[in-house]
């Protein structure tokens, strides 16, 4: 995370911490559901843009919050942070379940996105190709299940799993589960899609063990404007399989 | 109650028939398939545990104690209560221990309804305890383990008002909402039947016992960390005005007897080997699904080596928990140090374990009830001279 440069701020009572750097117009990414994987691969984007990356509260360097216990929980306090950064309009990527939260931003505050990227994100309920329960997945299984090819992931992992590793992702699961342990998809989520009217781009990988690419169908009845790009070869992180995609990203932004 | 020696047997009605391939599944709760149930063994085994359990009222015992756990082989009582009601008629004078549902797996005026049933159908023999329930039983059961422990508190909120205050009232909680909470049948013990809280030491659990000045039974955890905890309890429990009767502080104990210690080992080993590696196995994943503890209590667990579930080694296992196993003399004298040792007059023996055959569970209660506690039961009345109810 060589450019980037730490920041802290205290966002309605939870400690928030965001990783930044570069310049141009700004982009906000929201992680997925777990943090493993770091942020520096978002450095090819920061020769363009002035790249956010923030932890949601509960995951990796951000504080916990127990109150947090709906994914409208997440979208507020990513207004009050928008509003501390003085940030009013801005590009948002979004990765897995932070794709669902992108999505779910945009719906509801489609005024303050200027384009939208998603990867790979879950939320939509797609009965004939659902998404992996991962929380049910015992956890050693679950980093193969995340690329398609597991050296890529492998590098970024520890050799054996240290008690504080195996604590931060437990910590991250709690987090995971008080948001949807008994519902994990709210069906009401798709039915407000049809609200994202900014451009939008929707990514994945066609090897995707976790969130079948498949989906992208039902994605784009969704939001018939998306346009939509798969990427051969590369499973559930294809931001780190290919860095065409990240490329590709950067391209729609712009 | 005097303060003489109590004597429970607990029993966990295991399915006993594994398949043989059993040892390829790092679980025997959650997942581990139930294909491999046949209702026809099972039938026979509910037959033969209701003798040993019945038996166990007639030579004396002063309670049968159940609980619940869900998906596995380790146990057939998914249901406590449904045996608690088949185990009334069928008994004199034990008390039906229900230890117990875990409330967060039923709607709270639906549990202290049939516990009320219960205790009015036994003319007040019934026991409670009330679970968190083990981490398995989250991924049994449609209720997040995150939340697990805020819902706990608020059941039990709810069950001891129901018990305690004429209804109808009213409840407006985190998670449930009664606009007119006025259950019928109510305990036939007043205000309600003995309570405990049981578990394995959170301290979360402890000081919501010591809060309500409910019994505590520790389960699971080794001699010197139930020692610490009944010493926690007692300090906690006068913290909020409760003196802590050395009854409330059941002690679960593993025990056999036979005519002489090489016959008891000869016999019961390989029951609690099996007890521990096959039925009592299961992965760290399943012990403590997302949020069922704290990140804190999750390190102190990932580094200390978890005894309970799947490792087996009789030396180390017999100095660590409570087992006594031998000829009834050295059964009688060292079930009296443990309980001088722990402050306690009431022992919760396992009885039966695993794949234990019938004749085995048959003599051992019976050697156990007329020689082991005959050598008990004089000695205990100077151990204890606490206030009883």
């Amino acid at each position: 995370m060589s450019r980037f440069v730490r920041e802290e701020y205290i966002v309605d009572g939870v400690k928030t911490v965001l990783y930044t750097a570069g310049k141009g117009e700004p982009l906000v990414f929201f992680h997925g559901a777990g943090t493993m994987d770091g942020f520096d691969f978002a450095e090819t984007w920061t020769e363009r843009f002035r790249v956010i990356a923030p932890y949601h509260p509960g995951w990796g360097e951000s504080g916990d919050d127990a109150s947090f216990t709906d994914l409208h929980d997440y979208v507020m306090h990513y207004l009050e942070l928008f509003d501390v950064l003085g940030l009013d309009a801005f590009n948002l990527v979004g990765l897995s379940l932070g794709g669902y939260l992108a999505a779910k931003f945009a719906s509801e505050h489609g005024h303050r996105v200027k384009k939208l990227a998603l990867i790979a994100p879950a939320g939509v309920v797609d009965p004939d190709h659902p998404m992996l329960d991962i929380i049910a997945v015992p956890a050693e299984q679950v980093p193969p299940l995340l690329v398609s090819d597991f050296e890529i992931l492998k590098k970024r992992l520890p050799e054996k799993a240290t008690i504080d590793f195996t604590a931060a992702r437990y910590r991250e699961s709690t987090t995971l589960a008080r948001l949807l342990w008994e519902h994990p998809a709210d069906p009401k989520f798709m039915r407000y899609l049809h609200r994202i009217k900014i451009p939008t781009l929707i990514v994945w990988g066609d090897e995707d063990k976790i969130i079948p690419v498949q989906q992208t169908q039902l994605w784009r009845k969704l939001i018939p404007k998306a346009e939509i790009m798969v990427f051969r070869g590369a499973g559930h992180l294809v931001h780190l399989e290919k860095p065409e995609a990240l490329e590709a990203v950067a391209k729609f932004l712009s | 109650m005097s303060g003489a020696l109590r004597f429970n047997v607990m029993h966990f009605m295991p399915y006993v028939y594994l398949p043989e391939n059993h040892k390829e599944f790092k679980s025997t709760w959650v997942s581990f398939p139930n294909k491999y149930y046949d209702p026809e063994k099972g039938h026979e085994l509910y037959q033969r545990y209701f003798e040993q359990l019945i038996l166990a009222d007639r030579l004396g015992f002063d309670a049968i104690v159940l609980n619940e756990h869900h998906n596995t082989v380790y146990s057939m009582m998914a249901t406590p209560n449904v045996i608690a009601a088949a185990l009334i008629p069928q008994t004199e004078k034990a008390r039906i221990c229900v230890w117990g549902v875990p409330p967060n797996f039923m709607l709270p005026n639906r549990l202290a309804e049939e516990y009320a049933i219960l205790d009015v159908m036994s003319k007040g023999r019934l026991e409670v305890a009330f679970p968190l329930g083990t981490g398995m039983e989250y991924w049994s059961n449609p209720v997040n383990p995150a939340t697990a422990r805020d819902r706990f508190r608020e059941s039990l909120k709810i069950i001891l008002q129901a018990w305690k205050e004429d209804g109808p009232t009213t409840h407006y909680g985190q998670f449930y909402t009664y606009r007119f909470l006025n259950p019928w049948p109510r305990p036939y013990q007043k205000p309600y039947p003995p309570c405990y809280i049981v578990g394995t030491g959170s301290p979360e659990t402890i000081e919501l016992a010591a809060e309500l000045g409910f019994g505590y039974s520790s389960v699971f955890v080794t001699q010197q960390r139930a020692l610490e905890l009944n010493e926690t309890l007692r300090e906690r429990a006068a913290h909020y005005g409760h003196t802590l009767r050395p009854e409330q502080l059941p002690l679960l104990t593993f025990v056999y007897v036979a005519e002489t210690q090489e016959q008891a080992e000869k016999e019961y080993v390989i029951h609690l080997q099996r007890f521990f590696e096959d039925y009592a196995r299961s992965t760290p994943q399943w012990l403590a699904p997302p949020g069922y503890i704290s990140v804190e209590q999750l390190k102190i667990r990932s580094a200390g080596a978890d005894r309970m579930h799947g490792g087996f080694d009789f030396k180390a296992i017999r100095t660590s928990f409570f087992i006594a196993v031998g000829t009834a003399e050295n059964v009688a004298n060292q079930i009296g140090e443990w309980a001088a040792k722990m402050k306690t007059n009431h022992m919760n023996n396992v009885m039966h374990v695993a794949d234990m055959p019938h004749w085995k569970a048959v003599k051992n209660l019976t050697l156990f009830a007329e020689e082991v506690i005959p050598r008990l039961r004089p000695r205990a009345t100077t151990v204890s001279k606490g206030d009883h109810r």
